[in-house]
């Protein structure tokens, strides 16, 4: 597939660029927020596959590629975006999964270095599926002051940390060594526990556990 | 000189006290004085005074008069200092609003202590001479009635008392103690009045006195109050200076944050991309692998080099284990602009902040060198110098070029961090840079610190 990469730092970009190069993808390289935009809003740009952008980016070195992101995505709502982020703020988190959580990715950029983890990451974005790093779902239910989630059994708190990274629920089932059912039987749990509403889709169900992380958290 | 009279011991020893002979003394040297010179001044202010209604001529004899109180004033403050031992201070004299002989004569007219004086010759010369005569009419008296018994026997004196002779002798020689003992206590008051006397009418005036008691207040107050100010702005240099260390410390961890997150992490990342490259490649294609792992040893490489430079900025290794001397020579040698480097005096005297200091000055000097100043050499001298006065001594760095100048410490510049370091060890900053000058910058720091 064709994969934009927005990244400052030449070590990486040459990096990605060599390993999405290597798994067969066609890979376009900019050094900042405005070139990527730029390049993607040209009147005969064609969009690509996946966006993977960088957070931290010139001039101001703060958000900008965050920012990018956010507003190509209001412009293309299926755009698929991975955002690469030096930190986790659940502050970013919000901000880009405000809009809708399908063909979305946020992730510590540190994970790049699990190479095999990145390139499933990119490739249910891709898809159209949602990401979002564990570190940032630890941080959130760790600010997360509901007594809700007491009520939760241990099993369930782990599979409501995988729920909200964007997992389908055999996807869970996989990762906790256990049957589809039995992921379902937690699921239906954890959603009537928490008041949520049932949702088919994985990045619906991703958005409503991350919505409702958000409004019980502790925002102080 | 308060007399010796004072508790039952003293009284009973009066006579063979050594106040006593010191106030004789004092009282016979003082009546002769006093009937000669004394006499002398209060008669002529007298007829002076007297003059002044009936010819007018008396009023310059008035104050010539009351010049010669003055100089009777002086010798008697002299004749008592030597002796009873009381120093009596001299007044100040009203100076003269104008010159010309008119103000200097009313200036003299007005001086109310030599009006004093004049006083004094003459309560002083009744009082000295009274007191003089009496010590001297008690004591021979005394004397006479002492030796009574070795030449009275059978005179008519004796006779005429009508008294048995034992009883006779009895009675003169308990009247030659009392008088005697009479006699000593006439001397001690009698000079202890005349000193009194001096004190109040020969010395500066009670306001006079009030004066530079309150003058003297006044100094002291101006100085504790110049202490106050400069503790006051001490202490508003140090929080100022603790506020730039502060923040030098904050832009320092922030420098090395950024460092290492675009940095060593970076290239972190970006080994790890190639190491799984290369394992993904493995299998497929070897020669991908290799070039890949290729340039994941480049990648280990250079991130070695950058955690040292890295480390090197927070503290040098090289300092620690061969001194500033060492430190500064290995700065020199990297520099791509010659410097030659001096040093005087024991630098491993000054403390490790010092020497940090002193470093990261020439280090951030350099790379200021190098990178602005277009110079074709530097010098670098370090010296650990004697401070003035006492003070501990200090480590002084100088770092000069023969570059473009124009250099200036702005604000969140290497140089303002430098100089809130200094600043924070109590150190000096100085940087002299002219514009087509060459820079030169002079740090001092306490080697204490």
């Amino acid at each position: 597939m064709r994969i934009v990469i927005a990244e400052d730092s030449v070590l990486l970009l040459d990096g990605l660029t060599r390993l999405l190069t290597a798994e067969g993808h066609v890979v376009e390289g900019h050094r900042t927020a405005d070139a990527t935009v730029r390049a993607l809003t040209a009147p005969d740009a064609a969009l690509p596959d996946l966006l993977v952008t960088d957070v931290r980016m010139p001039p101001s070195h703060t958000d900008e590629g965050l920012r990018a992101a956010v507003h190509l995505r209001s412009l293309h709502p299926r755009l698929p975006v991975l955002v690469l982020s030096q930190y986790v703020e659940q502050r970013y988190a919000s901000e880009l999964f405000a809009a809708g959580a399908r063909a979305l990715g946020y992730v510590l950029k540190d994970r790049v270095a699990d190479v095999d983890m990145f390139l499933t990451a990119a490739d249910r974005v891709a898809r159209g599926g949602t990401v979002v790093d564990p570190e940032v779902v630890t941080q959130i239910i760790a600010r997360t002051r509901s007594t809700d989630l007491d009520r939760l059994t241990r099993r369930e708190r782990e599979v409501l940390e995988l729920m909200a990274e964007g997992r389908s629920n055999s996807g869970i089932a996989e990762r906790l060594v256990v049957g589809l059912p039995a992921v379902e039987k937690h699921v239906t749990s954890i959603l009537d526990k928490l008041g949520l509403p049932p949702a088919p889709d994985d990045h619906r169900r991703v958005l409503a556990v991350l919505r409702w992380m958000e409004q019980n958290g502790d925002r102080s | 000189m308060a007399p010796a009279l004072t508790g039952s011991m003293g009284f009973l020893r009066a006579p063979v006290d050594g106040a006593t002979w010191r106030g004789v003394a004092q009282l016979a040297v003082g009546a002769v004085w006093l009937l000669t010179f004394g006499l002398a001044v209060w008669v002529c202010v007298a007829v002076s005074l007297a003059l002044v209604p009936v010819l007018g001529a008396g009023l310059p004899l008035l104050a010539l008069s009351l010049l010669l109180a003055r100089g009777f004033a002086a010798t008697e403050r002299a004749r008592l200092a030597v002796t009873t031992g009381v120093a009596v201070r001299a007044p100040q004299p009203p100076v003269a609003e104008r010159p010309g002989w008119w103000p200097a004569m009313w200036a003299v007219l007005r001086d109310t202590r030599a009006w004093a004086a004049t006083a004094y010759a003459f309560v002083a010369t009744v009082l000295v001479s009274l007191a003089c005569w009496t010590v001297v009419v008690l004591a021979g008296v005394a004397l006479a009635a002492a030796g009574f018994p070795l030449y009275g026997r059978g005179t008519d004196l004796a006779a005429s008392l009508g008294a048995p002779w034992s009883l006779t002798v009895a009675g003169a020689l308990g009247a030659a103690v009392v008088l005697g003992w009479a006699a000593a206590v006439v001397a001690q008051y009698g000079s202890y009045l005349t000193v009194r006397l001096a004190v109040s009418l020969l010395g500066p005036s009670a306001a006079a006195e009030a004066g530079v008691r309150a003058r003297a207040a006044e100094r002291a107050a101006r100085v504790a109050e110049a202490t106050a100010h400069g503790a006051q702005e001490r202490a508003a240099v140090l929080a100022q200076t603790r506020a730039a260390a502060l923040e030098a410390a904050d832009a320092e961890r922030r420098r090395i944050e950024r460092d290492l997150h675009d940095g060593a992490q970076q290239r972190l990342v970006a080994l790890g991309v190639d190491l799984g490259v290369a394992r993904r490649a493995a299998d497929r294609d070897p020669a991908a692998a290799v070039a890949a792992l290729g340039h994941a040893h480049d990648e280990v490489k250079a991130t070695l080099a950058e955690l040292r430079d890295l480390v090197r900025g927070i503290h040098p290794a090289v300092l620690t284990d061969r001194g500033l001397d060492a430190a500064l020579s290995a700065l020199a040698a990297r520099s791509p602009v010659p410097v030659r480097v001096d040093t005087a005096g024991d630098l491993a005297t000054a403390g490790p902040p010092a020497q940090a200091a002193a470093y990261f000055v020439v280090a951030e000097a350099l790379t200021n060198v190098a990178k602005h100043a277009d110079a074709a050499r530097v010098h670098v001298t370090a010296a650990v110098v004697p401070a003035a006065d006492g003070a501990p001594p200090r480590l002084r760095v100088v770092v000069a070029d023969d570059g473009r100048g124009g250099a200036a410490a702005a604000p969140g510049s290497g140089l303002a961090g430098l100089r809130g370091r200094v600043g924070a060890l109590d150190g000096t900053f100085d940087l002299d840079s002219p514009t087509g000058g060459g820079t030169r910058l002079t740090v001092e720091v306490p080697c204490a610190s």
